[in-house]
């Protein structure tokens, strides 16, 4: 092999629980030098291929390995869940891990931190704390982690997922910068932007099958394949979803926020970081509606949608109604909140379990099957949770969180990490339980899901 | 003042345990162990930044003191002081040094390890990237709590019910925490980790005067229980 390539053999990976083989029989060269975009359907084994060739499979990750996954130089490799990236409690540590790792002379370590942090526009200063930064922030953090090695092979997952579409653009400037001359693997969801920027796009199908391998002309000329977001195709019509399967079980609520401001506070015994994440936020969200919260990550968009659900303290002003207060079931009958980190939000160990879980603690009835049906996760009634894709288990969290048709249905980036057919399913959801008068508030960077009131956010502050 | 705590480098805050330790086996009268302690107390009054973590964990001592206490009571011929003499030698053997723990950041102990007492560079990188793991528990642990609340299975009056609620929380963050090394390892290794034999380190590991004047003073209350001693308390 030579330095900078990246090779599979005959590459099977069968996950531990799972009855079949995510990829099977597959055989991929990547040229020292190459960019390629890797695309494919939600749970396709896209992210698979990158554990692969970081030698993860088999030995963290447990399963069944056959064939073979090798790279030759120094790799560096960003995955999907930022936050379980950081190695250590402050930003510039975080970012010299690597450098540190190449055994760089200390004068050299940190002008590539400010550099990196710079690259990925992160301006908090090298003590900032690691955990203290949103979830787009943290995806930055971990981005230029990466970059600060300069690796022989970046191997990159949904770099730009939490990202709006400024940020994306300049951290994807960053990448193509960082990439000069190397090895670049990516694997994204929305592919329009990085298709001038590639060699080559690889499409994998739903059972982990290469059934396109091309320059871009001959990916763009030839059929679109299944799972895809090719460019400028038309926004896919949401899902038809049964509205018995969404309507809300109770008159749905009406909450405002009035004047409401909120400091996150990351405390430890070394020294404690404030961040304010809202400024006088006055919103209210209501039934029949879908209001989004968007703007660059960082803005308060999750910590908006936490205040108006009743999950977390505001530091001054007033929300209404007062759901902080309520209890736990009579919280869980009227809302549903979907977290960020999709892996937060399971309590139980199997699939149909989760979607059950909370419809069966209150006592209203959940149709199971139909629910796992339209998120496209009926196959996976009988698996745990924790062995789903990336996309899988947001859709999942998304079912758990709104099976027991709350009235309020608030939901922390839905459409993260979906194919064209996952995101319709997710978004016919959201629509159809407005449609049933629901009260839908969201945070988002997706500019394809369909909105009727916008809140536009910056630094904390209704822009 | 209350800040020297902070800027002292980890293996000089860690000391106070050491010498704590070593000070307590001095410990064999009821007057020795109240001078070791009171020693210890304004030290800490004095020094300490904040209050309410060392009381947390001086509360954790006294359950091990109590039971302590209560064996040595049991099967030591009812001698009550000879008792609370093997209750306070454990709060002066565990507790300065439970409490210096908590003000150690793992990046700099890591510096120091790896550069003062040149131990295995990697072994030293895993360690602290596993520590400051702690950091995001609390943030972690909030998520799980509002994920459990909002699903109907919060917290409510009911003690039995609140004992069963702090074991599942317990579970989740650990399944969290397991899942999350996992991942962190590989991120890890994928940032050079895997092939890192000759490491290098960001920041240097430096012995201020004060850091020397620190260790003197740990030392010095180390002694405590042999100066009283020897003193003939």
């Amino acid at each position: 092999m030579s330095l900078g390539e990246a090779r599979f053999r005959g590459f099977t990976w069968r996950p531990l629980g799972r009855r079949n083989p995510v990829v099977a029989g597959l055989d991929l060269t990547i040229e020292p030098g190459e960019r390629v975009l890797l695309v494919g359907p939600s749970g396709a084994g896209k992210s698979t291929l990158l554990y692969g060739l970081a030698g993860a499979l088999g030995t963290t990750i447990a399963g069944e390995l056959s064939g073979s996954a090798e790279v030759d130089g120094r790799l560096g490799l960003l995955l999907q869940n930022p936050a379980d990236a950081i190695v250590a409690e402050r930003m510039g540590r975080d970012v010299a891990f690597g450098p540190e790792n190449a055994a760089m002379p200390r004068d050299e370590i940190w002008p590539r931190v400010d550099q990196a942090l710079e690259s990925v526009g992160l301006t908090y200063g090298r003590d900032h704390f690691s955990a203290a930064l949103s979830g787009g922030e943290q995806q930055r953090l971990a981005l230029a982690g990466v970059l600060a090695m300069r690796p022989d092979i970046l191997l990159l997952d949904e770099p730009t997922s939490m990202l709006d579409s400024d940020t994306s653009a300049s951290v994807r400037d960053s990448i193509l910068t960082a990439a000069d001359g190397r090895t670049l693997l990516v694997v994204e969801h929305r592919i329009g932007a990085w298709l001038k920027h590639v060699d080559r796009v690889v499409v994998l199908s739903a059972d982990g099958e290469v059934v396109s391998d091309g320059t871009v002309q001959a990916f763009l000329d030839g059929p679109p394949p299944a799972g895809v977001w090719m460019p400028g195709m038309a926004t896919p019509a949401p899902l038809d979803v049964p509205a018995d399967l969404v309507r809300p079980l109770e008159e749905a609520l009406s909450i405002t926020a009035a004047d409401v401001s909120v400091e996150l506070v990351t405390r430890t015994l070394r020294g404690t970081q404030r961040t304010q994440a809202l400024t006088g936020l006055t919103a209210s969200i209501d039934p029949g509606t879908t209001t989004a919260f968007t703007g660059p990550s960082g803005a308060g968009k999750s910590t908006a949608l936490a205040v108006l659900g009743g999950l977390l303290k505001p530091g001054s002003g007033s929300v209404t109604p007062e759901l902080r207060r309520w209890k736990s079931a009579r919280l869980a009958e009227a809302v549903g909140w979907v977290p960020q980190n999709p892996e937060h939000g399971f309590l139980t160990t199997t699939v149909g379990d989760e979607v059950r879980r909370t419809g069966h603690r209150l006592g209203r009835p959940v149709d199971v099957e139909q629910v796992l049906e339209v998120f496209g996760l009926a196959r996976f009634a009988t698996s745990n949770p924790y062995r789903l894709s990336g996309g899988e288990q947001r859709r999942l969290a998304l079912a758990a969180a709104l099976a027991h048709r709350p009235g309020v249905v608030l939901l922390d980036e839905p459409t993260v990490g979906q194919d064209p057919s996952t995101w319709s399913a997710v978004v016919g959801w959201i629509r159809a339980a407005r449609s049933a008068g629901a009260t839908v508030a969201l945070s988002t960077h997706d500019a394809d899901l369909p909105i009727d009131v916008e809140y536009l956010m910056r630094d904390g502050v209704v822009a | 003042m209350r800040s020297v705590v902070l800027r002292i480098n980890p293996l000089v805050q860690l000391s106070v345990g050491l010498f704590s330790l070593l000070g307590s086996f001095w410990i064999r009268s009821l007057p020795v162990a109240l001078i070791a302690l009171g020693a210890y107390a304004v030290a800490g009054l004095l020094l300490l930044p904040g209050w309410r973590y060392p009381l947390a964990c001086l509360g954790f001592t006294a359950i091990a003191a109590v039971t302590i206490v209560y064996s040595t009571w049991r099967l030591g011929g009812h001698d009550v002081e000879e008792a609370f003499t093997a209750g306070l030698r454990i709060v002066v053997l565990a507790g300065p040094g439970s409490i210096m723990a908590g003000y150690v950041d793992p990046s700099r102990f890591a510096d120091y390890l790896a550069q003062t007492l040149h131990l295995p560079a990697r072994l030293i990188a895993a360690f602290a990237a596993a520590l400051q793991k702690f950091t995001g528990f609390g943030l972690a642990w909030q998520q799980l709590e509002r994920v459990r609340r909002v699903r109907g299975f919060g917290p409510s009056r009911n003690p039995l019910a609140n004992g069963r609620y702090a074991a599942n929380m317990s579970f989740a963050l650990l399944v969290q925490a397991l899942r999350g090394a996992s991942a962190t390892s590989i991120a890890m290794d994928a940032r050079g980790f895997a092939t890192a034999h000759d490491r290098t380190w960001a920041e240097p590991a430096p012995w201020t005067v004060l850091d020397r004047l620190a260790l003197v003073g740990a030392a010095v209350l180390g002694c405590a229980p042999i100066v009283a001693r020897l003193g003939g308390a």
